[in-house]
């Protein structure tokens, strides 16, 4: 027996709003998926699992039809699906009366019921949201019925607005897996015999590292899982520590660099660090065409020896300037206030 | 504080040299390179050392630049100088190897480590930016009249506005202004490029609402067409009934006008009559035949007619019916797209809202401005008006009363007035200039120098006075009363010092 269990697919989101390689990046939350179900294909899996958010809002019924499309490829496959938050099932339109293909199987109710797969000894447990929000506690006390075989769960939430739950307790309960989703990092509890499959794509700057879904097979009667990075770009980030020998030039060579070793698909948060020399006048926007750079983050200092300039200024403005500064706890605001002014009253000065 | 004497143990090209001075004027003459900015310099490190640079700035800093070539263990020397009536003896080394430095108060016999705190309190509010404004004076380093005069003007700004005449506070703040305007511009560019996102999304949005408008009226025409569908229903029967009528029709006249024509021929064969009946009859029959068979013929073409009539309608009604329900469909799904469109405005929307990590660095460039807006207006409050005061009272002493008031305006620009008239700067002579220089650095000398007053030297400035503008100011320094150290490679000073019979102490080079 082998699965996949994949969540939040969030097919028609468009990721970095406002950004050049934005559009593309809502073709290629769609490119994976397919490339999952080709995976599929050419790895045939018994099941199937979607643990949520398919699609990022409601599904038009083109978008159900390519998808289910896509599912009658795999007929080798039973697939199992809830809807979550972000698709959940409303009272008219979307999944609503949606005739899905013979290898589907979709929990339509807001609360658990339970599907034996026809034929594998598995039993599959599943609710799908009908509102944006459920704080209930859905699960509590849940169990698996009796029946020879593996129970799987599939879930949708874990946090305070959508179904609060207790993964240690619930897998105590007798459920051999929890499939789950709404957590767009992948997590694997190993212990607990759950996971969060993530998002097979990033779809913000916050979901860094690798992206994909969650593989799981029987080896010896004992289920085994792992996560198949999958994503076609991942979020990184760039740490330069700068000295005072740093220039605009020999940081952005050093950026390059990364980017290169990196991969120059991957979208980038660079974040400058360290102290640099104070006639230093960084020019963040220039990172910005050295690759798909959504932030540059410059939280360097000009080299100032803060208490000798004190000193030295004392009584002058540059003093004063300093004084005003000085002996309380700074907001990042007025830290950069101070270096800013600092520098450009110092290296305006003859 | 008055600098009694100085021990030059090692210190750049000078080695055991030892100058005692006067509280008075001291004219310390040398040819070029002979060693007065040494001295000078000297003097600077022993008050308040000698910061070292860091990495590869230190290779020329002043610490490398004076460290000896011979002896470098030895680097430094001994101070003797006298604070608030205290007597004081300041020993330094420099050294890398060696780093000493001592200060004795030679009145209490109490010893200090020179660098704990004790110096800084007998220096009081004189720190080393305010040394460098008022215990030394330079030369004014511009050449031209034009040059000459923005760097008078910004010497005094700089004074007014910071307590620092090398501070360019315009400059400073167009700096700042032009940071901030980066910021701001790649901001606006950011919130452009996602407004112009949320209007495609809106212009979608209009679309779509126009399509909905579109199918809204066809259901509301379906619907009427329903209305009359009933009619038509009613027209339907109608039709089948006409329909019907006219079958029944065609039948009577299949019949009559089959059974008419028979009875004349048969009529004119079994009634043998004449020629003439029998011609007649047959004639007859065949008439009313033809008349049948176009009545006939008649017939069919309406019936031909209401049957298609008939299949027209019922094609319209199934028709209809299909066409309700897609339209339903096809609205539910414009609606949820619709829907999703109007999620996607307003996360545009938001994200317009979101501050991007640019207004930060605006915020905090916008709070560098202000500061230094405020603090350098506090310190004009405090010192331009009496600045402006001391440095024309000097000006009119030094000049004999020719310029009288040096003035600075809001833009910086200064003018002095003379009895009559008020000049500008740019209209006087590089004499004149250097006298407002001259006045405006010894108005600063006592005015930021609070507690005590401190000597002055006073290095090269006299290379462009005449005759007679040296004799004013050199008196002016004797009236004084106050301990002045001139730097000079002239003889003039100390000629002009003898034929005015002003007491002086000559240190040789």
């Amino acid at each position: 027996m082998r699965f996949i269990h994949l969540a939040d697919v969030h097919l028609g989101a468009v990721p970095d709003k406002g950004w050049p390689w934005s559009s593309k990046r809502g073709e290629e939350i769609w490119e994976t998926f397919r490339r999952v179900i080709a995976y599929i294909r050419e790895n045939p899996v018994d099941l199937l699992f979607i643990a949520g958010d398919l699609f990022h809002r409601q599904p038009l019924l083109r978008e159900l039809k390519e998808v289910n499309y896509l599912f009658t490829t795999i007929p080798d496959t039973r697939i199992y699906m809830i809807a979550g938050n972000h698709d959940y099932i409303r009272r008219e339109g979307g999944y609503r009366g949606f005739a899905w293909a013979e290898n589907v199987t979709f929990f339509m109710e807001e609360k658990v019921t339970c599907v034996k797969d026809p034929l594998l000894p598995v039993y599959v447990y599943g609710f799908s949201f009908h509102h944006r929000e459920i704080r209930q506690e859905l699960l509590q006390g849940l169990a698996p019925m009796e029946g020879e075989g593996l129970h799987i769960l599939l879930a949708h939430g874990g946090d305070l607005e959508h179904v609060p739950m207790n993964i240690p307790a619930l897998s105590a309960s007798g459920f051999d897996y929890l499939a789950l989703g709404h957590i767009h990092k992948p997590e694997l509890m190993i212990k607990s015999g759950a996971g969060y499959s993530g998002s097979p794509e990033p779809l913000d700057r916050s979901e860094t590292g690798q992206h994909g879904f969650i593989e799981g097979w029987l080896e010896n009667e004992r289920l085994r899982v792992r996560l198949v990075p999958f994503a076609c770009r991942s979020y990184e980030q760039i740490v330069v520590t700068l000295n005072e020998e740093s220039t605009q030039g020999s940081v952005e060579d050093m950026v390059a660099r990364e980017i290169i070793r990196k991969g120059k698909e991957n979208i980038y948060q660079i974040h400058l660090r360290g102290e640099r020399a104070p006639e230093l006048l960084l020019l963040p926007e220039r990172f910005k065409s050295l690759g798909n750079v959504l932030l540059v983050e410059d939280a360097t200092r000009p080299l100032y020896d803060l208490e000798l300039l004190q000193k030295q200024y004392w009584g002058t403005l540059v003093g004063d300037y300093i004084d005003y500064f000085s002996g309380r706890a700074l907001t990042p605001v007025e830290e950069k206030a101070l270096y800013y002014g600092l520098q450009a009253l110092l290296e305006t000065s003859r | 504080m008055i600098i009694r004497k100085l021990t030059i143990k090692n210190f750049g090209k000078i080695n055991n040299k030892t100058f005692e001075l006067t509280d008075g004027i001291n004219v310390l003459y040398g040819e070029n390179e002979s060693g007065k900015t040494t001295i000078h310099t000297f003097l600077k490190s022993m008050l308040y050392g000698i910061s070292r640079q860091r990495g590869r700035a230190a290779r020329n800093d002043v610490y490398t630049a004076y460290e000896p070539w011979e002896n470098p263990g030895q680097y430094g020397g001994i101070l003797w100088f006298e604070s608030c009536g205290e007597n004081f003896r300041l020993t330094r080394n420099f050294s890398r190897s060696r780093p000493y430095q001592e200060l004795l108060s030679e009145t209490t016999g109490a010893i200090a480590d020179a660098e704990n705190g004790s110096l800084e309190r007998i220096l009081g509010d004189v720190s080393e930016v305010i040394y460098d404004n008022t215990v030394s004076v330079g030369q004014l380093k511009s050449v031209t009249g034009q040059d000459l005069v923005r760097e008078l003007q910004n010497y005094m700004a700089g004074y007014q506005g910071s307590i620092d005449s090398s501070m360019n506070l315009q400059k400073a703040s167009q700096m700042l202004k032009m940071s901030r305007k980066g910021f701001q511009g790649t901001a606006q560019r950011r919130r452009k490029e996602i407004e112009a996102e949320r209007n495609k999304v809106s212009a979608k949005m209009e679309y779509l609402e126009k399509e909905i408008d579109d199918l809204l009226d066809r259901q509301e025409a379906a619907e009427e067409n329903d209305l009359q569908g009933r009619d038509g229903r009613r027209s339907e029967t109608v039709l089948a009934e006409h329909l019907e009528e006219i079958r029944e029709r065609i039948r009577r006249v299949r019949i009559i006008f089959t059974v008419l024509p028979l009875l004349c021929v048969l009529g004119a064969v079994f009634l043998h009559s004449q020629a003439v009946v029998l011609t007649g009859l047959l004639f007859l029959g065949v008439v009313l035949f033809l008349i049948g068979l176009l009545r006939l013929r008649s017939l069919e073409r309406e019936r031909r007619k209401k049957r298609r009539l008939l299949e027209k309608w019922v094609n319209r009604q199934k028709k209809i019916r299909w066409d309700r329900g897609n339209l339903e469909k096809n609205l539910e799904e414009k609606g949820t797209d619709y829907e999703n469109l109007r999620a996607e405005y307003q996360e545009y929307e938001k994200l317009l809202h979101t501050p991007v990590p640019e207004d930060q660095e605006v915020q905090a460039l916008t709070l560098a401005l202000e500061t230094i807006e405020e603090l350098s207006g506090r310190i004009t409050g405090e010192v331009g008006l009496s600045l402006q005061r001391r440095t024309s009272q000097i000006l009119s002493e030094i000049t004999g009363g020719k310029y009288t008031q040096v003035l600075m305006d809001q833009n910086l620009h200064m003018t002095v007035n003379t009895e009559e008239r008020s000049v500008s700067l740019e209209r006087l002579s590089r004499g004149t200039l250097e006298q407002i220089y001259f006045a405006l650095r010894m108005a600063a000398g006592e005015l930021f120098c609070t507690r005590e007053p401190f000597p002055v030297i006073l290095d090269d400035v006299f290379g462009m006075y005449d005759e007679e503008r040296l004799t004013g100011v050199l008196q002016w320094l004797h009236k004084e009363n106050r301990q002045i150290i001139i730097s000079t490679c002239n003889r003039r000073e100390m000629e002009i010092l003898e034929r005015e019979d002003i007491p002086y102490q000559s240190l040789l080079l």
